[in-house]
């Protein structure tokens, strides 16, 4: 028996289905984003697009069954003008404005224009064209990561260069560089803002992650580094309710969940879990909050959501994450269970990219993008 | 090593506008069963990059021996090389042309880990992580200054020795 038919026979608890197969990109697709307010897809590729795909949501009574009749339907492909990759993709918290990070060291800017009747937000199908309204030059070398923070007043931008830019978000598509981050040693792969604060994370290449924060009367610096993965960190992200963890993903096949000790003013983290699974590099990992009717399930713990994970090794695990009670006067203890496997997820293909959909009504649902220029939506089904 | 010349501060791996370009001739068929002496074949002819006249094969950078599968998956292949001093500025660049030479011949289910020799370089760890590192792979591959290089090397790769 093959080692892939012998793991088809591990009883998880849930299943992974396919619920729309979107090719189209000729070439790696390395990223894919959800807008926040409007359903819309997205992903980018080397082939120097970004596609956007449009998906209906007929509302039905039996809501639990809602996702069996989305379609995704390919709105437009924006011809980016990058002149090389693009990398990844963020879009604003409104959902107005899609930022591109290439390699050729350059994040765009894009906007729809409106149409006639000056309603672009509301005309998913129609609307304008997409255009770029600001071109944010200053990266000498591959962009990797692009994030808005969750107010959307700030962005912030990574590369091979090893700096991390945090630009301010004027009206009118006018951004100001607030501060240039010289902190990392190695090329950074991935930066994301808390959920609520204006603290940002990154991970590079010299195997840390680091967190930053704005002095009111002084620039953004430094306020801590994590280490522990032994070789890249390509992903990381924000248990999206509170905040009060972070996990990342690593060339060295683990993914580790960071808590964040409580304390006035200063930023530190510890290590709490380190999470082994995959067989190849992580590339990109992804965290939803727990549906409503299932944040409190067992009593003592609490239910962080779901941690969805993907990389070289083409699988996707989905882990359920609990704080549970440590010993007393100690830490809480993190404890993830595995939900679900689905390997080959994009045939052969690695896969660069793995999303939620941050949505209403979407709960468990999420895309990934894989090498073979393929974005894909799946969703999880618990028995 | 007169290879360090080629290096320049913003590329990783090399930044050499050079003569003419050739186009790789890649005609390798899907195959079903590949082994080492097949893998070893599509390498042994890639021009060194600083003794163009000369392949990975006759400079033993390269060997079958130092291409092994993993056992539980063998379409996961480590394909290790030896290379010439062990400060050589060009191993990065060596390495690049392996897995760019693999990319390109094997089928799409392999999955392809570059190494050098255990020992052999002063700066191995480096070396190994970039050479794996798919996307700054990926970044190097849109380098046209490098890229035409790389061809010229490649332009080599499965002629008859």
């Amino acid at each position: 028996m093959s080692r892939r038919e012998s793991r088809m026979e591990v009883d998880l608890p849930g299943k992974i289905e396919l619920i729309a197969d979107l090719p189209g990109h000729e070439d790696k697709a390395w990223h894919v984003a959800w807008n926040p307010a409007r359903p819309l897809l997205a992903s980018c590729s080397a082939d120097k697009t970004v596609r956007l795909y449009h998906y209906n949501t007929i509302s039905t009574s039996d809501t639990s069954d809602s996702s069996s009749s989305l379609k995704f339907e390919l709105n437009t492909s924006i011809a980016t003008g990058h002149t090389k990759t693009v990398r990844g993709i963020a879009w604003s918290p409104s959902g107005q404005t899609l930022a591109t990070a290439s390699f050729d060291a350059n994040i765009g800017i894009w906007q729809q224009e409106e149409d006639e009747d000056g309603e672009a937000e509301n005309n998913v199908n129609g609307g304008g064209e997409w255009e770029c309204v600001s071109l944010l030059e200053g990266h000498e070398t591959e962009c990797k990561s692009v994030a808005y923070s969750s107010t959307g007043t700030l962005l912030a931008s990574c590369s091979r260069d090893k700096t991390v830019w945090i630009w301010e978000v004027h009206p009118d598509a006018d951004f100001e560089c607030m501060g240039v981050l010289m902190e990392h040693s190695q090329d950074v792969k991935c930066v994301a803002w808390h959920p609520t604060e204006e603290i940002l994370a990154s991970a590079s290449y010299d195997d840390t992650i680091k967190l930053y924060q704005d002095d009111p009367s002084d620039d953004w610096f430094c306020a801590t580094t994590l280490t522990g993965h032994t070789s890249t960190v390509w992903s990381i992200a924000w248990e999206p309710k509170e905040g009060g963890y972070l996990a990342s993903s690593s060339d060295d096949r683990t993914i580790r969940i960071w808590r964040r000790l409580p304390g006035k003013g200063d930023i530190s983290f510890e290590c709490a879990a380190v999470i082994e699974g995959h067989e190849r590099s992580v590339y990109s990992i992804s965290w939803a909050p727990a549906p409503e009717k299932e944040a409190v399930k067992d009593a003592g713990g609490k239910n962080l959501g779901w941690l969805a994970s993907t990389g070289g090794d083409g699988t996707v695990l989905i882990w359920q994450i609990n704080e549970v009670p440590g010993e007393p006067d100690k830490s809480p203890k993190i404890e993830q269970t595995l939900l679900a496997r689905l390997d080959a997820a994009h045939g052969v293909h690695d896969l660069n990219a793995i999303a939620w959909c941050p949505r209403a009504g979407m709960d468990g649902i999420f895309a990934t993008a894989g090498d073979d220029g393929h974005t894909k939506v799946w969703k999880l089904i618990l028995s | 090593s007169r290879h360090a010349q080629f290096a320049k501060p913003h590329s990783l791996w090399l930044n050499d506008p050079d003569s003419e370009q050739d186009t790789d001739e890649d005609d390798s068929d899907e195959v079903e069963q590949i082994d080492q002496d097949e893998i070893f074949d599509l390498i042994r002819s890639i021009s060194d990059p600083e003794h163009r006249s000369m392949t990975l094969e006759q400079l033993a950078v390269v060997s079958a021996p130092q291409i092994t599968f993993n056992s539980k998956v063998p379409d996961r292949v480590t394909v290790e090389f030896t290379p010439t001093v062990p400060h050589c500025g060009m191993s990065t660049f060596i390495g690049l042309s392996i897995r760019v030479r693999l990319l390109r011949s094997l089928p799409e289910r392999y999955k392809i880990d570059i190494r050098v020799k255990p020992g052999s370089h002063e700066s191995e760890h480096a070396l190994n992580k970039q050479l794996n590192d798919k996307e700054r792979v990926a970044a190097a591959l849109e380098n046209p200054a490098l890229l035409e290089v790389l061809e010229q090397c490649l332009s080599t790769a499965g002629r008859s020795t």
